[in-house]
């Protein structure tokens, strides 16, 4: 704001017309065609951003979208959750590898790259031929398939686009999207029980106190190696508010020391 | 077969189509020049008799075929200099520097279809841009371009052009309302509050104008200020140029005032359900308007056709007649003029042309750089020889400059909001117009303590 009225378009009014006598930024394209250099091919390059992390959230849009299929790609996504891979499988060696050892025909050294874990194809196949096979049915397919193993393995993924005809991208893109789909194994599971009884003993608030502590919540995947579910029946015997681990029933759980009993969950190893 | 028929079997299409055209052309000008020489004194008779008519007729048929040139000039200006303020070039493909870009958008509105949707009133569908053109165009009449180049020197000059532009919110009223859209009645409605409201503080600052010259002749108002540029009324009444800058805009629809039209906000306002070239009247109507109200400023404000400075020297070429006897000694100076100026001028032509030219291209050069040099000469003499002349060259500069203005702002300021734009009419301007008018009144009574004119 300046103090005499009007200064501030008088100043506009001197900008434009300092811009009237401007060169110009136009190129007359047909006649002036841009000096680009005869190598130039336009190459992809992985970005970093100010603090060294690579900008590149693996999203495969431009795999999806590149025409001749030429990008292949693998890393962690942006949650550093797994190990995601684009691409024809002999391609899934990371490409930051020297390519010439690579087509020397020699193994290449891949220390980032965890070749994703084989499963039973079997429950698979029997939920896709119950879903008709068709990609359209695909969240009713992850959650069945999330029920079957507990949760979505990547090559649960590849095989549903090889059978589908989805792409890839797509179909991980559906199982990244929603919040209650998890693509990594959990290492344990605390299930609360929320029954009337339960409930009326405080199960919602330790349900709420441990997925606070655990950066999650019932229904929601996120979080880090501990799942947090809903038990679906009450143990018969078992004192409310009932809270499992990995099925064992809990005792002597109190609200005030939930959160700090979470707290040791998540450090501590595996059941 | 007759002899005419072989005949005509035989020739060309070019030379049928001389046979057809040639006698038709000389039995055309034998007529005509029996008609003219009969027929010619009496209707000249009766043209001088009537002669009030027969201006009022030509004065019309003149501003109504002056209307479209200079919308079609003020688009191409807009188109070019916005486009320059944006660092971009602006139209450059369709003639030299993009000169016909305005007219061939003209054409293209003329081929669309004229399309009125279904349920709109169509009398006031089709009458709402012919009034809203019309308009504009009537308030021309009143304007002086030069000393003797005027429509009418009405007495109520003033009056009749605020009459005349207050006629615009009618149409654009009729537009809104016939189309059966509630859009373009939201549309309408906006636009005529908005004019409403800022053609009062418009009409208070002219007041003080009409004031101090006495009169609500335009003529008048700038014989008034004839002397130099001390003498304008901008000098005597800086406050009411502004205000009638500020208001003029808003009246015109333009930027930061265009809120009727927000082109890149809204669909149309008052003209969504137009197309072809009914929008194309209303569009036309607007760009007349931005020449209109420049020309008015300057009538009012600039001293109209008057020189900044006195003009310190004249000529006077009334000897020369053009249509006297002796006049063929110069018909044969012309034509030794030409001639001569022609080769002369193809010399450098040759000599510097950057490439190699053929003798007849750098003739056609020669006598391109002649007519350019003559018309040069030409004007400049008919400058310093005619008062009309040099007061029609001062009065269109001059409103250019502010046609060059209203775009450069288009091209700086945002808009406004709706209700900023109200406020501004009725809290700042207005009173600021009451303001001048009484201290105007004031300065007139206590300088002219005898009694007022």
């Amino acid at each position: 704001m300046s103090l005499i009225p009007g200064l501030g378009i008088a100043r506009g009014m001197a900008f434009t017309l300092r811009r009237f006598f401007a060169p110009k930024a136009t190129i007359q394209y047909p006649e002036t065609a841009p000096d680009i250099a005869v190598r130039f091919r336009g190459r992809l390059q992985l970005l970093y951003d100010e603090l060294g992390n690579l900008k590149c959230e693996t999203c495969f849009q431009c795999a999806a979208a590149c025409p001749v299929e030429c990008i292949d790609m693998g890393g962690f996504d942006t949650k550093g959750r797994f190990h995601v891979h684009w691409g024809a499988p002999e391609t899934y060696a990371e490409r930051r590898e020297e390519s010439a050892l690579r087509r020397s025909g020699r193994p290449v050294p891949d220390a980032a790259f965890e070749h994703f874990e084989p499963i039973d194809e079997r429950p698979l196949d029997r939920i896709l031929a119950a879903h008709d096979y068709d990609p359209k049915a695909m969240l009713p397919m992850l959650e069945a398939v999330q029920r079957e193993y507990g949760y979505i393995p990547v090559a649960s993924l590849k095989r549903i686009s090889q059978v589908s005809g989805a792409p890839y991208a797509l179909i991980f893109g559906t199982a990244t999207y929603y919040d209650h789909l998890r693509l990594t194994k959990p290492r344990r599971t605390v299930a609360v029980c929320r029954c009337t009884d339960c409930l009326l003993a405080g199960s919602q608030r330790l349900a709420e106190r441990i997925g606070g502590t655990l950066g999650t919540g019932i229904g929601r995947a996120a979080g880090g190696e501990v799942a947090l579910e809903q038990l679906p029946a009450h143990v018969p015997g078992a004192q409310s508010p009932l809270v499992t681990l990995d099925g064992k029933p809990q005792a002597g759980l109190t609200i005030e020391g939930a959160a700090a009993w979470a707290a040791g969950l998540a450090g501590g190893p595996a059941a | 077969m007759s002899f005419a028929t072989r005949t005509w079997g035989r020739l060309s299409l070019q030379a049928r189509l001389l046979a057809i055209f040639v006698p038709l052309a000389v039995v055309a000008a034998v007529v005509t020049v029996v008609v003219v020489l009969l027929a010619g004194p009496p209707f000249l008779d009766f043209l001088g008799a009537n002669l009030p008519l027969v201006r009022f007729a030509v004065a019309v048929l003149a501003i109504l075929l002056l209307t479209v040139p200079t919308a079609f000039v003020l688009i191409y200006m807009e188109l070019k200099i916005i486009a320059r303020m944006n660092l971009r070039i602006g139209p450059n493909r369709v003639g030299p520097w993009g000169a016909a870009q305005s007219v061939i958008h003209g054409f293209k509105v003329l081929a669309k279809e004229d399309f009125a949707p279904t349920g709109a009133d169509g009398v006031v569908f089709t009458l709402a841009p012919v009034v809203t053109y019309m308009a504009s165009v009537m308030t021309l009449l009143v304007i002086p371009f030069a000393p003797g180049l005027f429509g009418q020197d009405l007495n109520i000059g003033v009056l009749f052009f605020f009459a005349m532009g207050g006629l615009t919110v009618v149409g654009l009223l009729m537009g809104g309302w016939s189309s059966f859209n509630k859009y373009s009645l939201l549309g309408g409605l906006r636009s005529a509050a908005q004019m409403v409201s800022y053609e009062i503080p418009l009409t208070l600052s002219v007041v003080g104008v009409i004031m101090l010259a006495g009169s609500m002749s335009l003529v008048r108002i700038v014989a008034e200020q004839s002397g130099s540029a001390l003498d304008w009324f901008v000098v005597k009444q800086p406050l009411a140029a502004l205000i009638f800058f500020i208001a003029a805009t808003a009246e015109a629809n333009r930027t930061p005032f265009d809120m009727t039209e927000a082109d890149s906000e809204i669909v149309a306002g008052f003209a969504t359900e137009y197309s072809g070239m009914r929008f194309g009247f209303f569009f036309f109507a607007e760009y007349v308007n931005v020449f209109i109200v420049s020309a008015l400023l300057v009538t009012l404000f600039f001293g109209g056709w008057t020189a900044p400075f006195g003009w310190p020297w004249a000529w006077n070429l009334n000897w020369f007649d053009p249509l006297r006897p002796g006049a063929l000694g110069w018909a044969v100076v012309l034509a030794n003029v030409l001639v001569w100026g022609t080769i002369v001028l193809l010399v450098p032509v040759r000599l510097f042309g950057g490439r190699t030219w053929g003798l007849g291209e750098s003739a056609l050069l020669g006598f391109l750089i002649l007519g350019v040099l003559a018309t040069a000469v030409i004007a400049g003499a008919a400058f310093v020889a005619f008062d009309w002349f040099a007061g029609l060259a001062w009065f269109m500069a001059k409103t250019y400059f502010f046609v060059f203005v209203f775009v450069w702002m288009r091209a700086t300021l945002p808009r406004v909001r709706v209700d900023q734009l109200m406020g501004f009419a009725w809290k700042w301007l207005l009173p600021a117009a009451l303001v001048n008018l009484f201290v105007t009144a004031a300065a007139v009574v206590l300088t002219n303590p005898g009694g007022i004119r």
